[in-house]
Formats: C-alpha cells, structure tokens, sequence
C-alpha cells in the first residue's frame, strides 16, 4: 500500500522514452556481446595461425611479437588464435547450455503452472531437489561418467540451470493465468494448450529472454571453472578457462597468459549480464524494480 | 500567536522534479481543534500529511514553513525531527497491516515508542502498553501484547496504530485514511476510540480522508483539496450544509446517504464529471474549470484567491447557497 | 511450526532419496562395467569377474543401492578399490581443509555485503551507489579462479607476502595452515560478496519502500536506526533464503579455489577418484556433500521458521 499521491508521477513519466534512451546497461551490454559474437564468428573464416599446432621455436613470445599481437604459449601457440577459438567455445557452450534449459525448464514450469496441483507439487519439489544439489558436483559426476568434452558440457548445463528455469517460468505463467483475459478465454471454450501457447506464452516471453541472457552468462561462467578444472571441453577445442589453466600450471600465474583469458570471460559474462538486466528493464518493468 | 495553535501551515508547497503536488497550502489548526482535510485520491492530501511529519517518499521536497510547538518543522534538522516524532507530533496511516513491523510482537513494537521518548523502564512502558490496549478496548491485553500482527484482526491492527501514536500524548495527531482498510463494521468502533482518546488527551487532530461523513462526526473545521490547493474551508456544519465551491457540491451531491437514496430507487446520486487531473497537465486558473458548469473565461484564466475569514473559498463563481440553487 | 517442521523433514529424506537414486544411477548406469574399468585393458575376464564378485558389482542394480544406502546409515560408506582405504577415513582428512575453506569464504562474503549492500541501497541514485553497483555487476563476472589466480600473483609473486599454494597439514603448524588459507578465503569470500551485495540490495530496498519502515520513522527513529532495527531484521529474512541457495553455489567455489591453490581438499579427492575411476569413493563422496548441502538447505529453512513469526503460525 503506497500514498495515493505517488501513481500519479509514474503515470506522468511514459516509461517507454523515459527507459530506452537512459538504459545505458543494454547499451554497453548489447556492443561488449557484439564483439565477442563477432570474434566467435570470425574464427570459423580467419585465425592468426593453427592454436593446436605447437611452434617449439616460437615458445613463450610476448606480447607484439611479429605475428603474434598477444604473443605465443608455452608450446608456441598463438594466443590470439587461441582467444578468438575460445570464445566460440564459450558461445556455442553457454548458448546451448541455456537455450536447453529453456526449453526444458519452460515445458516444466508451464506443466507445473497449468496442469494442475499435484503435477505441480512434483515438478516444483522436483526442482527444488535439484536445485540444492549443487552444480559443480553433478558436473564432476557426469564428465566421469560420460566423459568430458564439449557436448557433456551442455548437458551439464542443462541439468542444473532447468530447475531454476522451471521456477521462474512456473511463477511467472501463473502470474499471467490469473489475469482476467485467461478466464474470459477459459469461457470462451479453448483448451488449455490453446490458451497457453496463444495467450500465456506471449506474455512471458520478456521474462524468458532476460533469463536466457543471465543464464548464458552463468552457463559461459561454469563452463570455464570446468575446463579449467579439466573436466569440460579439451582440445583440439579450445576454452579461457582450459587456458588459464594452462598457464598456471606450465608458466606461472605472473605469466600474461593467465591475463588476457580472464579479461575475455569478464568482458563476455559482464556484456551478457549488462545485456539482461538492460532488456529486463525494457521488457519486464515489474521486475526490474524489485531487483533495483 | 503560535502558542494557540498546534499547527500552522503557511504556503506548503511539495514538489518531486518539475511536478508540484501540493501549490500553496496555509490552515491553521487550534491547540485541541480538529480539522477534516478531503479530497479525491491524487490531490495532495497524503503528501501533505507526509510533508509535515517530514516523511515524504524519496525525491520529494517540502517548501513553506509548517509551525508547531515553536518551531519551523520544515527547517529542523532530521535528527531533531525524529526526537519530535511520535512524541509531540504522531501519525496514525491507512494500512495496519502493512504499516505494522512483521516480525515484532505488538505490544513490543508500542512499548519501545514509550521507552524511546518518556526514557522509562522497561517494565514501566510495558505497564503502560497494556492500560493503552485497555483504553482502546482491546481484548485481553495482558495475552494481546505478545500477538504477532498477521495474529490480530484488522480492527485490532488499527487500534493498536492509534496507541502506538498517542503514547506519548502528542499534540498534534495526523491519522491518514484511518479507517479504509477496514471493514464497514468496525470502522465506527475505531473512530469512536480515536475520537475519545484524541478528546481525553486535549490533543489536535488532523483528519485526512475521502469520506465526508467521518469528518462531518469527528471535526470541527474542514479544509476541501483539489489538485494541490484548498478550494474551500470552514465550519464543518456551515461548509457541508451550503458548500460555496462548486467542486464542494459536487462531492457532497455524489455521497450516497440514506437521504438522497429513495424508497422508490430513483436516486439523486450525481457525479462529477471528468477525471482528478495528473500532476504534470494542471490546468490553467482554478484547476477544477474543466469539471466545473459554472466555469467562465476568468476561471480558465486567473486563479482564483481562497480570502476571506473563518469560512473561504476559492471561486470567481461561488455557490449562492443550496437553498437559492434550489429554488432556481 | 510443528506441521512446518514436520514438511521441511518429509522434504529433507526426499530430497536425499532422490539425490542417492539419482547419483547411483548416474554412475553405475552409464558407468559401463566398473569392474573392467577399474583393472584396465589387460585384465582377463576372470579377474573382472572376479573383483566384480568380491566388491558384489555383479547384483542387480537394486541389490546394490539398497545395500550401499544401508551401509551408509551404518556409517560404512564403502572402501577404495585400490588402496583398500575406507571413504570415511578419506573423507574426514580432507575435511579439515574443505570446511574452514568454505565456511570462512561464506561469512568473509556475509561480512562485506551486508554493510556493502545496505550502503548501496542506501545511496540508490547517488555517485557512490553507481560505482557500487558496477562494483558487483564486474565482481559477478569474475571467475572464481581468475580472482584466486590475480590474488596469488599479486600477494603471492609481486608482494611475496603468501604462499601461492599447496598445504601445510594443522597438525604441523597452525600459522601456516592459517597462512595458506588465506588466499583462498579471500577469493571465495569476494567472489560470495559480490553476488551477495546485489541481493542485500534489493533487499534492504524492498524494506526500505515497506509502510512499516515509514511508521518506525514516524514513531521517532531516524533513518539509521530504522534500517538498523526495523529494516536489517525484516532484510533477513530472504538473505536467509539466498544463503540457503548460495551453498551449492559455494561448494561450486570451493571445489575451483582448492585447486588453484593446490589445496588437498575434499574436491581434489573427488577429481583424483574420477580420473581413477574409483566408483564406490566418488558415489559415496558426491552423497556426502549433497547430504550435507541438504542438510543446510533444512537448518536454513527451520531458521526462517524462527524468524519469521509468519511461518511458525502455518499450522
């Protein structure tokens, strides 16, 4: 319950041009993601040189070497290369991560939301399960199991990013199943799938697009603390966390190979962060004022 | 001149960037008076009632000079103004529920309002804790102190409120929509208690609301906002039974009483027509013109002054009387 | 709060029934033939048959869940094919790292975003409270082990102060246990704080919006002493909730930081014992850690009953 007086300014402040011009977060989000999708895409058509192929007599170059801008690793290998080769791995990893969860987490949470109390109780408690496993550990299990590699990577992704899609996709349908529109269209005569693929999916969909965006970002996060622990991806593919890795172990951490990786993953996951919490501002206003 | 007064307001102006909220207040509210302010929601009342504890939302600021008890309110500083509140100035708002601290026993939440500002024991604020919930006939008070709110009913809530705002015995008492939330049936009961202990106490009440017959029951003077300024004040019985501002009638016309309701369901019930106009497209002159039927080139124009002694009002065009209207 | 109680109980035993079917199936299912992984290629089929005899690997799946849960409730958590170690033994050793590892991480974290969040939430709108803000967003996108790998190469090489890594056991000097602990807190704990800062915010800013903080000022307290009082009490409330889903988050953490710094931790035995193929130690392992984050998860949840009066009324 707030003072009467105070609706009275939001309604005098359109939220749409007062938003857009002043959301600097989607701004600076959207061209730091940029890049890297570019960089991404560049290195299937043009790399400095093979980041595989070891150059003994090129070993440990530093920094603007000829032909090699960052220099080289302890094997010789271009760290440019390399660079640009991991952030296809931390796109393609993250990106395949979260767009399974979604699609999981959003069959479940509109399961849970719309199909009545005992689905909902197990899919929901399913999930709360799930969610105080903690991640890191089934990843371990899984790379064990499975083996590592890039494709178990996602998998594990999946696993432990779907429990908390299905929550935020389950409140936020129920949310919009309340509304009055839904019960006119319940009367109207149309069935449940109906109603949740022509009118609830819509309206949630601001909500599944700043969540794909965080949890791309969370999915490029973890899958370098997995390769960097040498459980996810390994070559020919090529990741920042494996490098860093790398350098610690063969050179040191002094070594400027353990720099420049660390700068690509908070360069990607803060784009990518900025990049949510821009759109969430645009497309889900609600929540963007609880989160502040 | 101030020592009779419990409050005088002059020139109150709040205002949040580019928009004013509230253009020009100035009342004065006598040492035990009671005043009634009415109007619609979004005309200001609420920012008032904040404006003059110093509690207004982030972003908003109160210019003018609010006296009370000697001082400028408006130009103490924080610290000073928290010593003062709910010690000479207390608040009572719409909301007993929300307005309540979840997590803390009642009768905690009351007696650490008396052990702040009287500096007593603790074993003396929760004495007087309980003989509070007794003067507000709460049941059992001895077992109602250790309740939670979410416990107690909305009534009980609210009355609780009113303790917590009269035990320091305050001058001045501010309640804000007291009783909206709540049901129709234990309104009354509430306002009779406000009203007794605010009575008992010789304390001033400031009664903001919507509803024209809680002020018409519990104060002596009435103040009517509209869109940021007092369109008419007066003698409660004088302003209700020939209200001079057109907007005044208007609201008193769209009361549904026992009286206007026929038997045979044909009703007098009017409205006013149009909407409360948002802050930031004022109209020109008297704001209330493009509602107003009696409205000329001169209302659109100059703002109309609110002069005068005792009963005021601010229309180029003022309501003969009721009675004059209705013989025309 | 009894009925409260008695769910988070009945949640708590699900929860674990799920997780021990779960990593069961995980590994023994898609495991292939233990016994053939554990002796390698040039293993005859006798001697697998015969291993896989002796640890009763050759049992239906059931069999072997119901016996390898009874074993745990005992306290038997099984033995290492290898060495012959038991896991108990293997576990407790480790533990001595792992715990005050996390445990310190977690409240290093607490510590600064509770003042850091609620000074934030404060000064929404200001200079000081963008910085802040931007602070935590980068701080959030910092992997945990670039952070240990920064702090080892500034503390450890530059300034020389710290060791960059390995362990010296408690019982050989405390000081340099302490010593060697220290890095890795610290990059838990500001990698914790930095995701923390942005809950406490939004907490302490949705309660600074809430009628009730508005009467505490009405009834004489300043701003201050309301937040203090009135505000961080009510905050607590979904912190709690967070930190509860911040553990498995931190076990995530704390698995990365032992190896960066070459901490002989729980998560280095699980790493080893996987490269291994060690089964029966990384199945037990895994439900110990997830019993334990459970285990949590319920002590936070009664916690909440206890200070939320809301839920100890649910009857």
């Amino acid at each position: 319950m707030n003072n009467s007086a105070i609706p009275a300014v939001q309604a005098a402040d359109p939220p749409t041009r007062r938003r857009l011009p002043r959301n600097a977060s989607l701004i600076i989000g959207l061209v730091l993601t940029g890049i890297f999708l570019l960089v991404a895409l560049a290195s299937f058509f043009y790399l400095p040189s093979n980041p595989n192929v070891p150059d003994i007599r090129h070993r440990l170059l530093p920094a603007g070497a000829p032909g090699h801008w960052l220099g080289t690793d302890v094997l010789g290998r271009d760290i440019v290369a390399q660079l640009m080769v991991g952030a296809r791995t931390s796109i393609l990893v993250g990106a395949g991560g979260a767009t399974l969860s979604l699609l999981f987490g959003t069959i479940t949470g509109l399961a849970a939301a719309a199909a009545g109390k005992l689905t909902d109780e197990t899919i929901s408690r399913g999930a709360d399960i799930m969610l105080s496993i903690p991640g890191m550990v089934t990843a371990l299990v899984l790379a064990a199991t499975l083996g590592s590699g890039a494709l178990t990577t996602i998998l594990a992704l999946t696993a432990f990013f779907t429990p908390s899609f299905t929550r935020v996709i389950r409140s936020a349908a129920m949310g919009v199943l309340q509304e009055d529109f839904i019960t006119a269209a319940r009367l109207y005569g149309r069935g449940r799938i109906f109603v949740l693929a022509r009118h609830v999916l819509p309206n949630i969909a601001g909500v599944m697009i700043v969540q794909f965006t965080l949890y791309f970002a969370a999915g490029i996060l973890t899958e370098a603390g997995l390769s960097y622990l040498g459980v996810g991806v390994h070559r020919p593919s090529i990741s920042w966390g494996m490098m860093l890795n790398e350098a610690q172990q063969q050179v040191g951490v002094s070594s400027p190979l353990a720099i420049w990786p660390g700068f690509a993953i908070v360069l990607l996951v803060l784009g990518l962060n900025l990049l949510g919490d821009g759109l969430r501002d645009v497309l889900d206003p609600k929540l963007s004022r609880r989160r502040g | 001149m101030s020592g009779a007064n419990a409050l005088e307001v002059h020139n109150l102006v709040v205002r949040h960037d580019m928009l004013t909220a509230v253009r020009g207040l100035s009342f004065a509210l006598p040492v035990g008076g009671r005043m009634g302010l009415v109007g619609e929601s979004g005309s200001g009342k609420t920012l008032t009632a904040l404006a003059l504890m110093g509690l207004l939302p982030m972003g908003w600021q109160a210019d003018g000079s609010v006296l009370h008890d000697g001082v400028d309110l408006i130009r103490q500083s924080d610290r000073a103004l928290a010593h003062r509140r709910g010690r000479t100035i207390s608040m009572v708002f719409q909301d007993p529920l929300s307005s309540l601290d979840p997590v803390r026993r009642v009768g905690y939440q009351v007696s650490s309002v008396i052990r702040r500002h009287m500096k007593t024991s603790r074993r003396e604020a929760e004495r007087q804790t309980i003989e509070l919930f007794r003067q507000m006939s709460l049941p059992r008070p001895e077992q109602l102190v250790r309740a939670y709110p979410h416990e107690i009913s909305g009534g009980q809530r609210q009355r609780i409120m009113i303790a917590m705002a009269l035990a320091c015995y305050p001058q001045l008492i501010i309640a804000d929509e007291p009783t909206t939330a709540l049901d129709v049936t234990v309104q009354k009961q509430v306002l009779r208690l406000l009203n007794g202990a605010v009575e008992q106490r010789g304390c001033a009440l400031l009664m903001i609301t919507h509803d024209l017959p809680i002020i018409a029951a519990m104060c002596d003077t009435v103040a009517v906002m509209y869109a940021g300024r007092i369109v008419e004040m007066g003698p409660v019985g004088q302003v209700f039974r020939s209200p001079r501002h057109h907007y005044t009638r208007g609201l008193l016309e769209s009361q549904p009483t026992m009286d206007n309701i026929a038997l045979d369901g044909s009703s007098r019930l009017t409205s006013i027509p149009g909407m409360v106009p948002p802050l930031h497209s004022l109209p020109t002159g008297c704001a209330f013109h493009p509602r107003c039927a009696a409205a000329t080139e001169k209302c659109v124009a100059e703002v109309p002054t609110l002069e005068g002694g005792t009963r005021r009002a601010a229309c180029w065009h003022p309501v003969e009387s009721m009675a004059e209207a209705a013989a025309s | 709060m009894t009925i409260y109680v008695l769910r988070k109980l009945a949640f708590f035993v699900g929860a674990v029934f799920v997780a021990s079917v779960a990593i069961f199936l995980l590994i023994r299912g898609a495991g292939g033939n233990v016994a053939a992984v554990v002796l390698g290629k040039s293993a005859t089929p006798e001697a697998i048959n015969a291993l896989a005899h002796v640890y009763g690997l050759d049992r239906p799946l059931p069999v072997q869940y119901a016996d390898w849960i009874s074993n745990m409730l005992r306290g038997d958590f099984g033995r290492s094919f290898r060495t012959n170690e038991s896991v108990a033994d293997l576990v407790t050793a480790r533990l001595s790292i792992s715990i005050p590892l996390s445990l310190s991480g977690l409240i290093l974290g607490l510590l600064i975003a509770i003042p850091v969040g609620t000074y934030a939430a404060r000064n929404v709108g200001t200079p000081s409270g963008a910085v802040l803000a931007l602070v935590s967003q980068v701080g959030v996108a910092v992997p945990v082990f670039w952070a240990g790998i920064l702090l080892s190469l500034l503390f450890g090489v530059r300034l020389g102060w710290l060791p960059t890594g390995g362990w010296t056991p408690w019982s050989q000097s405390v000081t340099e246990a302490l010593r060697s602990l220290v890095l890795p807190v610290l990059s838990l704990g500001l990698i914790m704080a930095a995701t923390l800062i942005r809950y406490v915010r939004s907490a302490v800013l949705d309660v600074m919006n809430q009628d009730y903080l508005r009467t505490a000022l009405a009834v004489g307290m300043t701003r201050t002493q309301a937040l203090l009082h009135v505000g961080l009490r009510n905050a607590a409330l979904p912190l709690v909730t967070i930190i509860g889903l911040q553990i498995a988050e931190l076990i995530g953490g704390t698995v990365i930081i032992e190896t960066v710094f070459s901490l002989p931790g729980l998560s280095r035995m699980i790493l080893a014992n996987v490269a291994a193929r060690e089964v029966i130690v990384v199945q037990s392992t895994v439900m110990i850690i997830i019993v334990f984050v459970i285990t949590v998860n319920l002590l936070v949840d009664l916690l909440y009953g206890v200070l939320d009066p809301r839920v100890r009324a649910t009857r």
